[in-house]
C-alpha cells in the first residue's frame, strides 16, 4: 500500500473504502466457496466420501485433473514462446496476431466447441485425413486438451509478454558483452524476469482447465469412464437432481486448485530466492 | 492506491447507460404484468418449441378471443424438463407446465405447488404421444433394422446423457423394455441379458449430447451412423428437408407427455380459469391435429384415425407401466447401482 509511504494516517474515506473491498470480496468470492463445501459435506463425511469415490465420478476427476494439469505444463512453455515471438519478432501484422491471441477470452467456449468439433471431427477434410491415420481427435481425449489450449492460450501470453517487453535492453547488452551466449543471456536475464509470471500463468491456464464445461460438452462426447470431464459430470448430477453430489465433486476440484496455488507460491519464492542468491 | 486506477480507468458513462438500460427493462416488465391484457406463464421442455410458439399458442387466443372477448399473451419458457421442473419448484411462477416425463411433473406435485390429482382427466393428463424410434443415414446403409443392431461393434450410436436429458431415459427404457419382452434377441424376462445388450449399445455411444435435440444436431453433422430418439424429432426434420430415413424397432416403448396446471401459481395470478381453457383446449381434435402436423401422435381417438398413415405401426408397443410404472423403472433402472449404471460399467469393459 502507498498509505504509509506518505507518513500519512489513512482517512476515513480511505478506511470505509478499505473495508468494503475487503467485504466486496469476502461477499463475492470467500462466502460462495464455503457455502459450496458446506453443501458438499451436509449429508456427513461418509456420504461425502462415497460421492466422490464413485467409479464414474473419480474417472472425470482423474480425467479433468490430468488434462488441466498437462495443458497448465504446455501453456507455461508454449504461451512463454508465443509472448516471446511476438514481443522480440518483427513479425508482419504483429499487433493483429497479439489481438487474435485474445480471441478465445471473447467468443462463448460453447462456440469454439463446436468450431473445433467441425474443424477436426470426422466429417471434415481434416478429421477425414486424420481417420486414415486412425488419429481421434474429436470426441476423444485428445479433443478436450485441444480445446482447453485453445480456450486457455491468452493466460500465460498476457502474463509474460508486458515483462519481456519491459526488460531493459542494458541487460542483455551486458550479458553479450560480458560473453555470455544466447542461452546463458537468456537464462541470466529473462528467466528470472518472467518465470514467476509463466508459472503463476499456467495456473491460472490450468484453474480455467479444471472448470472448463462450453467447449468440452460439445468436442469431448461425454462418454462416462472415457470422456467425461468433472464439469460436464457435474452439470448432469445437478440436471438429474443431485446437487450434493455435485457440490461434493466441485469441492474436490475447488481443494486441487487451491493446493496447486499454494505450491506454486512456494515454487516461485523458491526460484525467486535461489536465482536471487545466484 | 492501484485499483482507483483501474477504477477510474473504467468508463463510468457506459456503467450509467448499462445501468439505466437495465432499469428501464425492468420497469418496461412490471407494466407490462400489470397491465389489463392478462398473461399466462407455460413453463415447456424444448422439443414442442414450434408447435407451441407457432401453431398453438395463436390458435388458443383466436379462440380464447371469440369466446371471451379478450386479449392474453403467453411468456414461454422452454427449457430440459427436468431443468424446467426444478425452475418451477425454484420459483419460476409457470401457470401450467408440459413436460417430457411424467417424473417431471410428480416432483412439481411433490413440492406441493400441484394440489390437485393432475392425472384424474380422460387422457390421464397426457397430451400428446410418441415413440422410440432409430434414425438412420438415407438408404439405411448400415442396414439397422433391430436393437440389437446398435450392438454391432461397426456401428456409431448417438443418444444423449440420461442425467440431463429425459428422452434419453425414454431410449434407455425403450431398449430395456424391448430386451425383458424378448423382442431384442435376449431371452424374455432375463434381467442380465438386457443389460447386457443396453451395454454393448452403450460401447457404441460416441457422444452423449445434453439434449435430443442436441444429439439430432450431431447426426445432422454428419456424426454416427444412428442415433436413438423421438419419433416426431425424425418427422420434423424430414418434413424440413433433411436427408435421413428411420427404423421403427419392432418392440419400443410409447411416450407419453404430461400436462398440469400449477395451483400455488394460477391461485397467485388469479389465472386459473385462463389456464384451464387452455389445457381443456390441447385435447381439442383442433390442437391435436397441430400436434400431428409436427410429428407427435395425437391422444384423442378420432384425429389418431385421421393421421393414422403419417405414423408406423408398431409390433409390440408397450408403455411404461409395462415396466411397473415411472416410480418403479426410476429404482429399477436409473438409481444408483441400478440397471443403467450397470450397463454404463459394462460398456466400460474392453473398451480402450
Amino acid at each position: 500500500m502507498s498509505a504509509p509511504s506518505r507518513a500519512l494516517r489513512p482517512s476515513r474515506l480511505e478506511q470505509i473504502l478499505r473495508s468494503g473491498i475487503v467485504l466486496y470480496v469476502v461477499l463475492l468470492v470467500a462466502v460462495p466457496l464455503l457455502g459450496l463445501f458446506h453443501f458438499g459435506v451436509a449429508d456427513g463425511f461418509v456420504r461425502f466420501w462415497e460421492k466422490i469415490t464413485a467409479p464414474v465420478a473419480l474417472s472425470a476427476l482423474w480425467l479433468s485433473m490430468w488434462t488441466g494439469v498437462l495443458v497448465g505444463i504446455l501453456n507455461t512453455f508454449l504461451g512463454t514462446a508465443t509472448a516471446w515471438a511476438l514481443v522480440r519478432y518483427p513479425i508482419p501484422g504483429r499487433s493483429w496476431l497479439s489481438a487474435a491471441v485474445d480471441l478465445p477470452l471473447a467468443i462463448p467456449t460453447l462456440v469454439a466447441g463446436l468450431m473445433l468439433a467441425s474443424l477436426y471431427g470426422p466429417t471434415s477434410l481434416l478429421g477425414k485425413s486424420l481417420r486414415v491415420w486412425e488419429i481421434e481427435i474429436v470426441f476423444a481425449r485428445p479433443g478436450i486438451v485441444l480445446a482447453l489450449l485453445f480456450v486457455t492460450l491468452p493466460f500465460v501470453v498476457r502474463a509474460v509478454a508486458p515483462l519481456l517487453a519491459g526488460i531493459d535492453p542494458a541487460e542483455e547488452e551486458a550479458a553479450v558483452v560480458l560473453g555470455a551466449g544466447p542461452w546463458r543471456t537468456f537464462r541470466t536475464v529473462f528467466v528470472p524476469a518472467i518465470m514467476p509470471a509463466a508459472i503463476s500463468g499456467g495456473i491460472r491456464s490450468l484453474g480455467r482447465a479444471l472448470g472448463e464445461f462450453g467447449s468440452i460438452v460439445v468436442i469431448a462426447g461425454n462418454i462416462p469412464f472415457r470422456t467425461l470431464t468433472a464439469p460436464v459430470f457435474i452439470f448432469g448430477e445437478i440436471e438429474s437432481g443431485a446437487p450434493r453430489t455435485a457440490a461434493a465433486v466441485s469441492a474436490v476440484l475447488l481443494s486441487f486448485a487451491l493446493a496447486l496455488h499454494a505450491g506454486a507460491r512456494l515454487l516461485e519464492q523458491r526460484t525467486g530466492a535461489r536465482l536471487a542468491a545466484g | 492506491m492501484a485499483w482507483i486506477g483501474a477504477f477510474s480507468r473504467f468508463k463510468w458513462p457506459t456503467v450509467i447507460v448499462v445501468a439505466l438500460m437495465a432499469c428501464t427493462g425492468c420497469k418496461r416488465e412490471t407494466e407490462g404484468s400489470a397491465a389489463k391484457t392478462p398473461a399466462l406463464t407455460l413453463g415447456v421442455y424444448t422439443t414442442p418449441r414450434e408447435v407451441y410458439g407457432r401453431s398453438i399458442l395463436p390458435a388458443f387466443r383466436r379462440h380464447w378471443h371469440e369466446r371471451s372477448g379478450r386479449n392474453v399473451v403467453f411468456r414461454e419458457s422452454y427449457l430440459g424438463s427436468g431443468a424446467q421442473a426444478r425452475a418451477i419448484i425454484a420459483g419460476f411462477e409457470a401457470d401450467v407446465a408440459l413436460l417430457s416425463l411424467e417424473p417431471d411433473i410428480e416432483a412439481i406435485r411433490d413440492a406441493d405447488l400441484i394440489r390437485h390429482d393432475w392425472k384424474a382427466g380422460v387422457h390421464g393428463g397426457m397430451v400428446t404421444r410418441s415413440v422410440v424410434v432409430i434414425g438412420v443415414r438415407e438408404g439405411n446403409p448400415k442396414n439397422i433394422r433391430t436393437w440389437q443392431d446398435l450392438a454391432r461393434p461397426d456401428v456409431e450410436v448417438l443418444t444423449p446423457n440420461v442425467r440431463t436429458s429425459g428422452g434419453a431415459m425414454w431410449n434407455v427404457l425403450a431398449i430395456y423394455g424391448a430386451a425383458m419382452r424378448g423382442q431384442a434377441g435376449t431371452p424374455r424376462g432375463d434381467r442380465d441379458a438386457a443389460i447386457g445388450l443396453l451395454a454393448s449399445i452403450l460401447k457404441n455411444v460416441k457422444i452423449m449430447d445434453r439434449g435430443a435435440r442436441d444429439s439430432m444436431l450431431t447426426f445432422e453433422r454428419g456424426i454416427g451412423d444412428a442415433v436413438i430418439t423421438y419419433e416426431n424429432e425424425i418427422l420434423v426434420g424430414r418434413a424440413e428437408g433433411k436427408r435421413y430415413d428411420y427404423v421403427v424397432p419392432s418392440s419400443t416403448i410409447l411416450i407419453e407427455n404430461p400436462v398440469a396446471i400449477i395451483d400455488a401459481y394460477v391461485d397467485r395470478h388469479g389465472t386459473r380459469e385462463l389456464a384451464q381453457a387452455l389445457v381443456e383446449f390441447l385435447w381439442t381434435p383442433e390442437a391435436q391435429r397441430f400436434y400431428a402436423q409436427h410429428g407427435l401422435r395425437p391422444v384423442i381417438g378420432s384425429v389418431a384415425s385421421e393421421v393414422q398413415a403419417q405414423f408406423a405401426s408398431v409390433e409390440d408397443l408397450f408403455t411404461i407401466r409395462d415396466l411397473g410404472g415411472w416410480p418403479e423403472a426410476q429404482r429399477l433402472v436409473f438409481a444408483e447401482g441400478g440397471v443403467y449404471d450397470r450397463a454404463i460399467a459394462g460398456s466400460r469393459e474392453g473398451s480402450p
